[in-house]
């Protein structure tokens, strides 16, 4: 599904990325994982269009989308969780989702009123991610971790093929981190997901196969089990953290 | 164009070029450390003006407004930040209308006092003699605000290496936590900042005052020539301000000679063409969204 | 039930607006304050466009002028070149001109945003200006565009005051339907997702640019009209109508009425030009001198730093606050 070939990126001089490859498989469960700076977040925003590559391409679903645009990727199936919680913050959570039903259903025209089925296709996302209560409350007035629930909704309004999810637990409570957990497992399998995250008990719940990422390159690719036994990965990352 | 008139016409472009760079090197100082665009710039410039003709009138002598002039609106500026745009920090788009507020308020108030006629004043004595340049007579008041000007740039460029004030600018930090770590006196430096770019915009009015007129609407030309010179040079930093005015005053007098009609359109011209290349400018540090 | 008797409060607003002439004729002012109230409508049609901008997409226009005053021109120099009165060519020609030159400026301008979008929207503007100001053979140059006809329609004649008050107060209300109905359209509210954020409507899936230029090119076509209007009310047209200072009105009553409120910045047009033509002869017989910028001056301050949401939003403030 995600075909990335020696992707480089440069930040005047420091490499971000140096070089990596990566393949993902239509409906498999990637974690990435690596220490702060190790260029996973740069890669995220390449994959998704907000930054160029220096070098290299990316394939998505067959197709070279190397230096496509932002929203030319999400028409092509790509929807992200941003790290930072990217809303509409004085709109409702119903409104926020309405936007991205929106965007897939296109055009936008000028005398065109949302169609009726829009609010309950809303709802009914907001129901799925725990936030059927909250759809009239502005976003900004969510909690953490319901900005983040509201953040996933917005990402599976857009339908997509593929999902990158930044860091989804990041600032969460432990109880609201396995909620989340549970909400993005029991989505449907068809779907590929891409997950950054530092919480090394949801990447070893999630992810069917982990890449890890070092200065920019990556070091270790494999099941939970090879990772979880390589020695480097230990040395680099996983050893701070597991002990 | 023969080679002589070509010569006189290079010197006229520079000094305009001069002219703008003290006007841009201001409103590029304030944006640099406040990144707030100061509309009510070419207010100060025509206060600038305003008070070198107000000193002419008064006292029959040019030279003592050189330093008048720039106090008066530095002081201005040294009101105007604490009282109006302090309370708005942070909100840098809010902070700019209001010097819209502030500009039209100036302006209105230089007319109510020095009525609204177009006024001029004589070149000051000792510069008011022509030089023999390339085989014809040439004024030496131009002369002297090309050395004006390259003196000016020179005293920023040793501000901005050498004190504190250019280091914060250098780095480019805007930040208000960045800069109570470093222990700076964030309502000084800011007020301090915008006094300073106030009156650099005062002298620009000063410096100009006797060969580009005194009138209501000097204020507006000003305000556009500078973010013209700005916007072509890159904003925020002291070589993008000599870049965009080296540029912008040359090519708008050549353009006023070879094409009259078109000259105010060359230089959009040249400015969307250095758009088109470098969104940021030619020696801009700012980025745009892309 | 509420939105029908919504519907009846408008239709009889928008009557008693349009109707203005006939039932204040009794009063001695009437022709004095049908003038005022043209001038203003014709204000606010131009502040209304720059708010689909300003409010509603969160782009702050400095350069709206542009397409004011080129519409202005566009509709009596169309008018006087082809010889007709019909207000329709006016009109076409105004909102042609004002949308190329709103597409021309805006493929440069919607790349930035924030301060670099206001600063070269200023800047291009002032192009208009300078090529306004020195094509002397088609626009009149620094003296004007003097003698501008005043429009027909369907064998309507609004040459008098008070028909053609008339005629802009009806395109006034138009123009109010027509921006009511795209700030409740999808496109209206891709244009609010993309003044709140404009990352993550890309991230969904909104060529955002390509948003942003349609916006900036309908805003440029509406004021375009307002322009036309402007050249029929006074009969002249001149570089003043493509000046800063021009723009600097309209956005002076979009946030001194509110911004992103629908009728804010009609209201703010009404304080604007109160401010501009009425208030100058009453300081003039107080204190023998005019100082009215300044007192704008001073009124926008005053709404920028304390009044953000203009008196529109205040008000609609207080009434959500009086219901709880």
């Amino acid at each position: 599904m995600i075909d990335i070939r020696d992707l480089r990126r440069e930040f005047g001089g420091i490499k971000a990325l140096a070089g990596v490859t990566l393949s993902v498989a239509e409906g498999e469960r990637r974690a990435i994982i690596g220490p702060n700076g190790a260029g996973k977040t740069t890669l995220f925003n390449i994959l998704t269009g907000e930054l160029e590559p220096t070098g290299g391409t990316v394939r998505l679903g067959g197709v070279d989308v190397t230096g496509a645009r932002p929203h030319q990727l999400a028409r092509r199936g790509l929807a992200r969780m941003y790290q930072r919680n990217e809303l509409f913050d004085p709109l409702p959570a119903r409104d926020n989702v309405s936007l991205a039903l929106c965007a897939r259903r296109g055009p936008y025209r000028p005398f065109t009123s949302p169609p009726k089925s829009e609010r309950a296709e809303a709802d009914a996302l907001l129901e799925r991610v725990g936030l059927a209560e909250r759809a009239a409350v502005p976003a900004r007035e969510l909690s953490h971790g319901e900005r983040r629930q509201l953040e996933l909704a917005l990402a599976l309004a857009q339908r997509p093929t593929v999902l990158l999810l930044d860091e989804p637990t990041a600032g969460m409570s432990p109880a609201e981190t396995s909620r989340i957990a549970a909400l993005i497992d029991r989505l449907e399998r068809a779907l590929t997901i891409v997950i950054v995250e530092h919480d090394m008990d949801v990447v070893f719940r999630l992810a069917e196969r982990i890449t890890v990422l070092h200065e920019g390159r990556v070091i270790a690719e494999g099941t939970p089990q090879q990772v979880r036994g390589d020695t480097q990965v230990n040395e680099v990352y996983l050893g701070k953290v597991v002990a | 164009m023969s080679g002589d008139v070509a010569i006189q016409q290079a010197l006229n472009g520079i000094s305009f070029g001069a002219l703008l760079f003290i006007l841009a090197a201001g409103l590029s100082l304030i944006f640099g450390m406040m990144d707030v665009v100061n509309l009510a710039h070419g207010a100060f410039y025509m206060l600038g003006a305003y008070v070198t003709l107000f000193l002419v009138q008064r006292t029959g002598q040019f030279y003592p407004a050189l330093v008048v002039a720039p106090l008066v609106v530095g002081l201005l500026g040294l009101v105007i930040e604490p009282l109006l745009l302090r309370r708005l920090r942070g909100r840098h788009l809010d902070q700019v209308l209001l010097t819209i507020g502030v500009s039209l308020v100036v302006a209105d108030l230089i007319g109510l006092t020095f009525g609204r006629e177009i006024r001029s004043i004589p070149l000051p004595s000792g510069l008011d003699r022509s030089v023999t340049v390339a085989g014809s007579d040439y004024p030496v008041y131009r002369l002297f605000v090309i050395a004006f000007g390259i003196a000016m740039a020179a005293v920023l460029a040793v501000v901005h290496r050498r004190t504190q004030l250019g280091a914060l600018i250098r780095a480019g930090v805007d930040d208000a936590q960045m800069l109570d770590a470093l222990g700076v006196d964030i309502d000084r430096l800011f007020a301090t900042t915008f006094a300073v770019g106030a009156a650099l915009a005062g002298l620009a009015g000063v410096i100009a005052a006797p060969v580009f007129g005194i009138f209501p609407g000097m204020d507006t030309e000003a305000l556009i020539n500078s973010l013209i010179v700005v916007v072509v040079g890159g904003l925020g930093t002291l070589s993008g301000a000599v870049a965009g005015a080296g540029l912008v005053g040359p090519a708008y007098t050549f353009g006023t000679v070879l094409v009259p009609q078109f000259a105010l359109a060359l230089i959009f011209a040249i400015m969307a063409f250095v758009l088109l290349l470098r969104p940021t400018g030619l020696l801009g540090r700012v980025r745009i969204a892309r | 039930m509420r939105r029908i008797a919504l519907a009846v409060v408008a239709l009889v607003a928008a009557l008693l607006l349009i109707a203005f002439p006939v039932w204040s004729a009794a009063w001695e002012s009437s022709r004095y304050a049908t003038t005022i109230l043209r001038d203003m409508l014709v204000l606010a049609i131009f502040a209304l466009s720059l708010d689909l901008l300003v409010g509603s997409s969160g782009l702050p226009s400095l350069g709206h002028a542009a397409f004011f005053g080129g519409g202005a021109y566009a509709a009596a120099i169309a008018m006087q070149r082809l010889a007709t009165d019909d207000l329709l060519v006016g009109l076409v020609a105004a909102v042609l001109v004002a949308a190329v030159l709103a597409l021309v400026i805006g493929i440069f301008a919607v790349r930035s945003a924030g301060i670099f979008f206001l600063m070269l929207t200023l800047a291009f503007a002032q192009l208009v200006f300078a090529v306004a100001f020195q094509w002397t053979d088609v626009t009149g140059g620094s003296n004007g565009f003097s003698g501008v006809h005043r429009p027909t329609f369907l064998g309507m004649d609004f040459n008098g005051a008070e028909a053609l008050y008339e005629l802009v107060a009806t395109i006034f209300v138009l123009v109010v339907l027509f921006l009511w109905r795209i700030r409740s359209s999808t496109y209206g509210r891709a244009l609010v997702g993309l003044r709140e954020n404009e990352r993550r409507m890309r991230a969904l899936g909104y060529n955002t640019t390509r948003l942003k230029l349609s916006a900036f090119i309908l805003a440029g076509a509406t004021a375009g009209i307002g322009g036309a209007l402007s050249a029929y009310a006074l009969r002249f047209v001149s570089s003043n109508d493509v000046s800063v200072g021009r723009s600097i009105e309209a956005f002076v009553s979009v946030l001194v009425g509110g911004s992103g409120t629908l009728l804010g910045p009609a209201v703010g047009a009404v304080v604007v030009l109160y401010i501009e033509r009425v208030l100058p002869s009453t300081l003039q017989e107080l204190t023998g001198r005019q100082f009215a910028e300044a007192i704008l001056g001073v009124v926008f301050i005053v709404f920028v730093l304390a009044v953000r949401q203009g008196i529109v939003g205040l008000a609609r403030l207080a009434y959500v606050r009086a219901r709880r």
